[in-house]
């Protein structure tokens, strides 16, 4: 009884939020002198009204729901890892570096494509254990050190695309050559091959957190951190693991940005669409609170609002930053009711 | 090679800009306040305040808007956090996405597209006769009046926070605010104060930006100041006296990487990018004896 009304309290906030995502968008378009009824049109139905736009839609999904998870199982025990986009930039830096180099050994794709898989989950994971290695051993804030670890993959990045032996010399802006095909994933009609790892991804992160040790050593820290101590959970070592698993599934989600959509790496990346996964993976955690069953579905929906601002801007010259603006306030409308809901 | 007066004159314009959000960050730091939304207070202060201080002519009139501007969203975070208990953290975030949008939202809107960036009114340089002309003084006392400023509100930052009653009670909200409310402290209050006068300063930080150091608002062009601001504030074991040190520090990475990059053709320029972001970490382990927090920072504060 009680767990089907919180599930209700939980649709309701959530529909509440994007009731309101929507509104402040049509106001904010309204005053701006635009038709907010073309707008919201624009918005909802891009992504529905031809199948490349669906496509679109379901290849952003796919690296949101990596990076909300990078944000979300950190945040299970009161840590926030700010670093999903540095992971997601870190993990797919990697993995182009090693299917350009892998790719001309003439591998086959069965094990190229799962080597690439783990090269991202490998790099994800290991930038961001670094940030948990600051707070174990040095005590410092991981906000703080997964921020730097933003810009330092940024960097990284932008060398990678640009200088050395993986740039592409015919193409004007620096980008690193294509990926060969067998290192490369493809569509299934309008279903992009790439929603197989995010939905393993999330089957298996919500069989670990309700049905695993660790996801109960998770849930006991995130309850009450002092009891769990007490009652002989290894703190460090559950802080360090949600680290690793979370930057390890941003780096995957870069892998598959780079070997699903851009097959190749392009600089710039990291502060177009890299920038958006980043930022609305901490927005798309923060709305469905941590609920694993809700990621998913609410990374979908949220594609669907960015594939329908880039063409509002498109068609409309209705800048993308006022769908980001709204996205801010949804997110603090959601965390108020939640926590109001809470107190009473 | 540049002179070296002349790249110590550089590090102090951009210790301006570290230390004010540092010092913004200390003072609402102090209450139990963490304002981690400083990167989007800074942008949404620098755009606002570019504009004002483009349409009107007046640079002053610019910096001024900045820090109404960095108050609004300073007192956003602080009421939020304060009456509807809203993770101190999560609204700092929401602040900057928020801020992020906010300020590129604007400037597009009002100034758009020109074939000519908008430039700035220029700021006049203030000389103190006798120092100015001395050769490494002159590299500290010879600038625009946000350097000025920023001197005088550290000073008068650690002179409230260690020579005054009010600001021994303010710090004690720091550590055990149930204490300050017994003995007659408004907590609350002192809160929302602290954080609004911080975010005014870090407006104003994210305002010299556009209008002096750059001259144009180009977007993002905070690029990521106002975090490494918290780790400068957490370095300083919020001080203000220490915060100035920090931001010198970084501030000085900063604009010897800058330097290294040109003089240094062989390494690629991504890495002395990578230099400030990289050193706050080091900085961090390396001083991390010095690092205490106040103890109730991030918690909301109840009568119960």
């Amino acid at each position: 009884m009680k767990g089907r009304s919180t599930v209700a309290r939980a649709a309701l906030v959530y529909l509440a939020s994007i009731a309101a995502a929507f509104a402040v968008t049509m106001i904010l378009v309204a005053a701006l002198g635009f038709s907010p009824w073309r707008a919201l049109r624009t918005l909802v139905t891009t992504s529905f009204r031809t199948s490349f736009g669906f496509e679109e839609t379901l290849k952003k999904t796919v690296p949101l729901i990596f990076t909300t998870y990078a944000f979300t199982i950190p945040f299970m025990i009161k840590f926030f890892n700010i670093g999903a986009w540095g992971q997601m930039l870190f993990g797919g830096t990697i993995t182009a570096v090693v299917a350009l180099t892998a790719g001309e050994t003439g591998l086959p794709g069965v094990i190229l494509i799962p080597l690439l898989l783990t090269t991202g989950m490998v790099a994800g994971g290991a930038i961001a254990v670094v940030s948990g290695v600051l707070k174990t051993r040095y005590g410092i804030n991981p906000i703080i050190s997964t921020i730097m670890s933003n810009y330092l993959a940024i960097q990284f990045l932008n060398f990678v695309a640009t200088a050395g032996p993986f740039r592409d010399p015919t193409e004007g802006h620096p980008m690193t050559r294509r990926l060969i095909a067998a290192a490369t994933i493809r569509s299934w009609g309008i279903v992009p091959q790439a929603v197989v790892p995010a939905l393993i991804a999330s089957v298996v992160v919500y069989l670990m957190i309700r049905h695993t040790r660790l996801g109960y050593e998770i849930t006991a820290i995130g309850y009450n951190e002092r009891s769990a101590r007490v009652y002989g959970i290894n703190f460090n070592r559950t802080l360090l693991l949600t680290f690793l698993i979370g930057g390890a599934l941003a780096g995957l989600g870069g892998t598959i940005e780079v070997i699903s959509t851009q097959r190749r790496l392009i600089e710039g990346f990291a502060t177009t669409s890299g920038a958006q996964f980043g930022m609305f993976g901490i927005v798309n955690a923060l709305i469905v609170n941590a609920n694993p069953i809700a990621i998913p579905i609410s990374a979908f929906l949220m594609s669907v609002l960015l594939v329908g601002a880039d063409a509002l801007q498109r068609t409309m010259q209705v800048p993308v930053e006022a769908v980001l603006l709204s996205q801010a306030l949804a997110v603090l409308f959601v965390v108020v009711t939640r926590e109001r809901l809470r107190s009473r | 090679m540049v002179g070296f007066s002349s790249i110590l004159g550089q590090i102090i314009i951009y210790t301006t800009i570290y230390s004010l959000v540092a010092l913004g960050i200390v003072i609402a730091g102090r209450t139990g306040v963490f304002n981690v939304g400083g990167e989007g207070i800074m942008l949404t202060a620098a755009s606002t305040g570019f504009m004002t201080a483009y349409f009107s002519g007046s640079w002053l009139s610019g910096y001024f808007v900045a820090a109404l501007t960095g108050m609004a969203l300073g007192l956003m975070l602080v009421l939020v956090h304060e009456y509807l208990r809203v993770n101190q953290f999560v609204i700092g975030i929401v602040m900057v996405i928020f801020g992020a949008g906010l300020s590129d939202l604007l400037y597009k809107i009002i100034v758009g597209v020109r074939l000519q960036a908008p430039r700035a009114p220029r700021v006049p340089l203030i000389r103190i006769p006798g120092v100015s002309t001395v050769p490494v003084l002159r590299a500290l006392f010879n600038h625009d009046p946000i350097v000025y400023f920023m001197y005088a509100a550290t000073a008068i930052a650690w002179w409230f926070f260690y020579r005054t009653k009010i600001g021994l009670e303010t710090r004690a909200i720091g550590e055990l605010p149930q204490a300050a409310d017994v003995v007659g402290v408004h907590v609350r209050r002192r809160r929302i104060i602290a954080t609004a006068v911080g975010s005014s300063l870090i407006g104003i930080a994210g305002a010299y930006l556009p209008i002096f150091v750059t001259g144009t608002y180009n977007p993002d062009l905070s690029a990521g100041r106002g975090f490494m601001a918290i780790g400068i504030a957490i370095f300083a074991g919020w001080r203000p006296q220490r915060a100035i040190l920090g931001g010198f520090l970084f501030a000085a990475v900063e604009v010897l990487s800058f330097q290294l990059q040109l003089s240094v053709p062989g390494v690629p320029f991504q890495f002395f990018l990578m230099l400030p972001f990289a050193s706050v970490l080091l900085i961090m382990v390396v001083f991390r004896r010095f690092i205490d927090f106040p103890a109730s920072i991030g918690k909301p504060y109840h009568r119960e």
